[in-house]
């Protein structure tokens, strides 16, 4: 968890301090939603921990019809103002994984920037490619 | 507990109607709510409270939990590929790490091979001729060696055959992954027949 600081503005015209906090969880969801969408993306691949919470998650459906925009194959670690990104990628066989992977860093930590204002740092691991696709 | 400095019991939560919140909770579950629980908005809210979270408990009790029958495939599934010993090939470039899965590497430069007609892969691996440093990844891109093994069609030129598989490894390794080949073992380990292949030329079968 890190904060941003923003001086605002009070309704007085006093300037007040305003912080902006920004988890781990914001971070890993706006980089899961955006490293999906690279062209030659698969899909990601989620870790251990991911995998038994998505199948828990099947079973036990939520009940408010909340739709949550998934971090498998996304962990985030934001601190000092920094986040630090991990995305693990299944793509289609006949991409350039190095191209792909250069182009899944550079799309998310853009978007990541964009969203939240925190620069990012993205590492990408490709733990399979498919054949049938 | 602590409300504006007025200390409050937590086992004798009082309402605002000077009623215990307990004793009113535990009426509306005994179903025997007074004249004053029945009138008294502040016991009405408890009870109301109450009802709600029956009503839930009895909803979550009624409802069969039926897991799919592929619950325990998806659980070892998933604890399967999470065990797999994995290696990694670093693939430069110039936003930060990146890396590929050996494996997979391996399973691109193989599939590449495999689309060859006259060749079949045994057998595909990828090393790393000099294992990079921690600061290495945004250098330039690490040589690999690979060793692949095939069988070729009977009756196939050996010398040339394993020179259009060199040429297949370097093209793919260069185009599909990004890595630089600096060494290729190639080891024919055995002949197949292939009775669907005519060399070009020959005359159809009648």
């Amino acid at each position: 968890m890190t904060s941003e600081e923003h001086p605002a503005t009070h309704w007085d015209g006093v300037p007040a301090e305003s912080r902006l906090h920004v988890s781990d969880t914001v971070v890993a969801r706006v980089a899961a939603y955006h490293a999906c969408r690279v062209p030659g993306v698969l899909r990601l691949r989620p870790n251990l921990a991911q995998s038994m919470t998505g199948i828990a998650s099947r079973l036990l459906a939520p009940r408010d019809g909340e739709h949550r925009i998934s971090t498998d194959g996304v962990t985030a670690v934001v601190e000092g103002g920094r986040a630090e990104i991990s995305v693990s990628v299944i793509t289609r066989w006949g991409r350039n994984c190095r191209d792909l992977a250069d182009e899944i860093q550079r799309q998310v930590a853009e978007q990541v920037q964009s969203y939240t204002g925190l620069p990012a740092t993205v590492s990408v691991t490709i733990t399979d490619v498919d054949y049938r696709s | 507990m602590a409300v504006n400095g007025t200390h409050v019991q937590p086992e004798h939560a009082q309402l605002a109607c000077g009623r215990d919140a307990a004793v009113a909770w535990d009426a509306a579950v005994a179903g025997r709510r007074d004249a004053h629980q029945r009138a008294c908005p502040h016991c009405q809210a408890v009870a109301e409270d109450q009802r709600l979270l029956a009503s839930a408990v009895a909803e979550l009790h009624e409802e069969a939990l039926e897991p799919p029958a592929s619950l325990v495939e998806q659980v070892m599934g998933a604890v399967f590929a999470e065990i797999r010993p994995a290696g990694y090939l670093p693939l430069p470039t110039r936003h930060g790490r990146a890396r590929i899965d050996r494996v997979a590497a391996a399973g691109v430069l193989r599939h590449a091979v495999d689309r060859m007609p006259a060749v079949r892969v045994r057998s595909c691996q990828i090393h790393l001729v000099d294992p990079p440093g921690p600061d290495d990844a945004t250098q330039g891109t690490p040589p690999v060696r690979v060793r692949i093994s095939v069988t070729a069609r009977f009756g196939l030129d050996l010398i040339s055959a394993t020179a259009r598989v060199r040429q297949m490894i370097l093209a793919a390794a260069a185009d599909l992954l990004g890595l630089s080949v600096t060494a290729i073992d190639i080891d024919v380990v055995d002949v197949h027949d292939d009775p669907s292949w005519a060399p070009a030329g020959a005359d159809a079968p009648s």
